[in-house]
């Protein structure tokens, strides 16, 4: 029980980390990949609070699709950020 | 200035979600009543659903069952909104296409 | 076009995401997982194949109007489905408990979990999954219309 709250914290913790690094990074496609990982740890998150359903929906879409249409975005348009 | 109230604003989401995860009894505390994480105080539909799901549908995942049967509606109006999104991303799309085409000559 | 790398782990990861997707679309009324979860797997499966190969390519592999009709042909059956129980009331489920197909009668509690049950709920899981898979599959599609082609990589 205590083991799995500290594994709690830390993928709470991870979530506030990868979402400031997603605006922090001058990269786009650094922050695709970390918007990857922040749902990865939302679904890893969903699946500690026994909802398996909702965390292969935000494994499959959040984590798969959504990152692979960024990186499409990203192709299709210029791959560092520039200040307007 | 703009950074220093992000990070206020990331420190308190921050805190919410620890004290919820660290300190979870009194989230569900409602007239003295002392409810552990995750466990709602009326639980009459979850134990219908529970008890009947299975002989009244024949599905093991009770959730399956609920959202395809139970809440059917639900479902067609998740699948209405991804229809009409696709619609519109079709709409969207195309119509700049046929424009960049028509500089391009 | 990506690197060789990249292509040749998606040629070998593409069949097994596919899998996956169809398992937990044929499994949707078993285990965790259902229509929308499975087709939202088999979308990640083109989508992989439209970041790593060349895209005119990929626009030659697989065809919008394939994938527009899957989208229309799973929301039709979707709605057929639920509209043959009409007699009763929209959305009964006509085929559980009945001995036909799909129609093994569950009794509660714990079972290894039969193929065979659960009435119109598999038809329905594999219809939206089908929508689902048409619907994100024409939406990726549609985004590679806009992508320029990147011609600098050596392989």
């Amino acid at each position: 029980m205590i083991l799995e709250e500290i594994l709690q914290v830390l993928i709470l913790i991870g979530l506030i980390i990868s979402g400031y690094l997603a605006i922090k990074f001058r990269d786009l496609l650094a922050c695709a990949i970390a918007l990857g990982i922040f749902s990865f740890l939302l679904s890893l998150e969903f699946y500690i609070l026994q909802a398996p359903d909702v965390a292969i929906a935000e494994a499959g879409i959040g984590a798969g699709l959504t990152t692979a249409i960024f990186i499409l975005a990203i192709r299709g348009t210029s791959r560092w950020e520039v200040e307007e | 200035m703009r950074n220093a109230l992000l990070c206020v604003a990331l420190l308190v989401v921050l805190g919410c979600l620890l004290y919820v995860s660290v300190n979870p009894g009194d989230f569900g505390v409602s007239r003295g009543e002392h409810l552990a994480f995750g466990e709602p105080k009326y639980t009459d539909m979850d134990d219908y659903f529970i008890h009947n799901g299975q002989n009244q549908t024949g599905a093991n995942n009770i959730v399956t069952s609920i959202v395809f049967d139970y809440r059917g509606y639900d479902t067609i109006g998740e699948a209405s909104v991804l229809f009409t999104a696709v619609l519109g991303v079709g709409v969207a799309l195309r119509e700049l296409r046929k424009r960049r085409d028509k500089n391009d000559e | 076009m990506m690197s060789k790398i990249v292509r040749t782990q998606a040629s070998f990861l593409y069949t097994f995401i596919l899998i996956f997707g169809f398992y937990i679309v044929a499994h949707g009324h078993l285990t965790p997982g259902g229509g929308f979860q499975g087709g939202a797997v088999i979308a990640t499966g083109i989508a992989l194949i439209a970041v790593a190969f060349n895209f005119s390519n990929v626009k030659r592999w697989i065809k919008k109007t394939h994938l527009t009709a899957a989208e229309g042909i799973g929301l039709l059956t979707f709605l057929i489905t639920a509209l043959i129980g009409i007699g009763t009331s929209f959305f009964y489920n006509w085929l559980a408990n009945s001995g036909l197909i799909f129609g093994q009668r569950v009794s509660y509690g714990v079972n290894p979990g039969y193929l065979n049950t659960a009435g119109t709920l598999p038809v329905m899981n594999l219809a939206v999954g089908i929508e689902v898979f048409g619907g994100l599959g024409v939406i990726i599609l549609y985004m590679l219309n806009y992508v320029k082609e990147v011609r600098n990589d050596a392989s």
